[in-house]
């Protein structure tokens, strides 16, 4: 008991002290083993950011497939431009409409010059002097799949009449189509976000468990020199998180580095998804996920290897 | 003091679920500042008996008292209290491998709380005692057996502890190195320490002339004051 009120009375900060001075020595010299370690955890790090990455992707697109999913409603020449702002106020009003835009005549024949302006449609346009396009409404649903509705709206008794043609008949099974893939993919993205994110737990614990079981001998020797769970733990803890602070870093810097390289190609690639904005906006969050992965993996598997040698 | 009481243990082997005794009623006592030789033939219970008093090991019956308290009363998470207490000198040395020499002296003084400044100047007088003060930076693997076990020895007396228990500790070393370490053991008996040795070697029982308690099947069957090697 005398040992015990001397231990009780000892500066804790000092114990702390020898705790993170002890993890951070067996780091040191325990070269091979920090390096496996940590080796495994940046290959979760990198993981980690990895879907990270995918993700931003998979919302980047489904966003755009979705963004291009409108309805456009093409109005008879006689209809005017106030009775179709007026069915534009109306149509925003349904809960399902997300926006809708009026593209009068004029708009739509120079969005068609500027498209095709080297092709024949263009001066084919021009010869005939005259303006073929209606006017319309583009409207955008919250979901792809509620067009319907909004196709319904304008097939009304009083409404009909002005409406020269919705084109959902036409775009109805494409849009149902890429509202299934970006769905998919989405659910792809969270189910591969799961798996990976246990195959890289199971591995890295495993790794952890390996290093710590092969200082069972070391665990015992220290609590029949009379150490407490504490103390023989500790350092171990400390040894867990030091690996996992330098694997965070490294995967940090690295991730940087290759996203900020490979931006331009996949920018060209993919028609506008800027990885490195997204990276640079989403930075703090990086940074904590990178460094959360890396430490708390590094903690966590440690406590639970080290439970298993540890007595009472 | 150490008190045995009618102590039996029965192990239970995994295979069959088979009770072997390891040890049946025994009882002896120490008094502080006894040197005492536990002899016997390996499996006799030498080290079972050594482990009880580490609270390794709980009795199956009877009792361990460790200056007035029941061994089997203390929490497994509690036993440090009376590891701290004691020095333990093994025959594999069992040394902190990422530990230099100096480190793993000084660890002994670190698990009961002591300030590590004040430690140097104590840990580099035990290891000038043990005459191991030039290696105090090297690892383990860079010593010889005998260093090695002086090294534990050091670390088993630097927080002078009441009991020394050493098993079987000139096992793994050749005779000079034996004769070594036990003068070593005599001189820390002589200023007021408690040991405990364990031990089969004959020559080193019978130089000692000091207490030894024969066991032989888990049964003491000797116990004598000046003893000799018997069994």
């Amino acid at each position: 008991m005398k040992f015990q009120k001397k231990l009780f009375k000892s500066d804790m900060v000092s114990y702390i002290r020898k705790i993170i001075r002890g993890g951070w020595r067996n780091f040191k010299r325990q070269g091979f083993l920090s390096f496996a370690t940590a080796l495994i955890i940046f290959i979760a790090v990198m993981l980690g950011t990895l879907l990270f990455v995918f993700e931003n992707g998979v919302n980047y697109f489904s966003e755009k497939i979705r963004d291009k999913m409108d309805v456009s409603v093409y109005f008879k020449e006689s209809v005017n431009q106030e009775t179709i702002l007026d069915l534009k106020g109306q149509v925003e009003k349904l809960p399902e409409v997300k926006s809708a835009e009026y593209v009068s005549p004029e708009a739509a024949y120079e969005a068609f010059s500027k498209t095709h302006k080297d092709d024949t449609f263009s001066q084919s346009l021009q010869a005939i002097q005259v303006n073929p396009f209606l006017a319309s409404l583009k409207i955008q649903t919250t979901k792809p799949e509620q067009y319907k509705i909004v196709a319904s709206f304008f097939e009304k008794e009083e409404i009909a009449p002005y409406v020269r043609e919705v084109n959902d008949h036409k775009r109805g099974e494409v849009i149902e189509k890429f509202s299934k893939i970006a769905t998919d993919a989405e659910s792809i993205g969270l189910v591969s976000t799961i798996i990976l994110s246990i195959i890289a737990l199971i591995i890295t614990f495993n790794t952890v468990r390996l290093s710590i079981h092969s200082q069972r001998m070391e665990i015992e020797v220290m609590h029949l020199v009379g150490a407490r769970n504490s103390l023989v733990r500790g350092p171990f803890l400390i040894q867990g998180m030091i690996s996992g602070f330098f694997a965070s870093l490294i995967a940090f810097i690295l991730s940087a580095i290759v996203i900020f390289l490979a931006k331009d190609k996949i920018f060209a690639m993919t028609d506008g998804f800027d990885i490195w904005s997204i990276y640079m906006a989403n930075l703090s969050v990086v940074i904590l996920v990178q460094f959360g992965i890396g430490i708390g993996l590094g903690l966590v598997a440690s406590y639970i290897a080290t439970r298993k040698y540890l007595k009472g | 003091m150490i008190e045995f009481k009618q102590v039996s243990k029965d192990y239970v082997s995994n295979i069959g679920k088979e009770v072997k005794p390891a040890l049946r009623e025994v009882s002896f006592s120490v008094k502080d500042g006894e040197f005492i030789t536990l002899c016997g033939r390996s499996g006799a219970g030498k080290t079972t008996v050594l482990r009880m008093i580490a609270c390794e090991e709980k009795p199956t019956s009877g009792a361990v008292l460790f200056y007035g308290q029941n061994t089997i009363d203390i929490k497994e998470k509690d036993a440090y209290t009376i590891r701290q207490q004691l020095g333990f000198i093994f025959q594999d040395f069992k040394l902190l491998p990422y530990k230099t020499v100096f480190e793993n002296v000084a660890y002994a003084l670190e698990v009961i709380g002591q300030d590590t400044k004040k430690s140097k100047d104590e840990v580099m007088k035990v290891l000038d005692l043990v005459g191991l003060t030039k290696k105090a930076n090297r690892f383990p693997k860079e010593l010889s057996g005998g260093e090695q076990q002086r090294t534990s020895i050091a670390r088993a007396l630097i927080h002078r502890p009441r009991v020394i228990l050493a098993d079987e500790p000139t096992g793994n070393l050749d005779p000079y190195h034996s004769r070594d370490i036990m003068k070593v053991l005599m001189k820390i008996n002589e200023a007021g320490s408690t040991i405990i040795l364990s031990t089969h070697n004959k020559e080193i029982v019978n130089a000692i002339k000091k207490r030894v308690i024969t066991i032989d099947d888990g049964r003491i069957v000797r116990d004598e004051e000046n003893g000799m090697f018997f069994i």
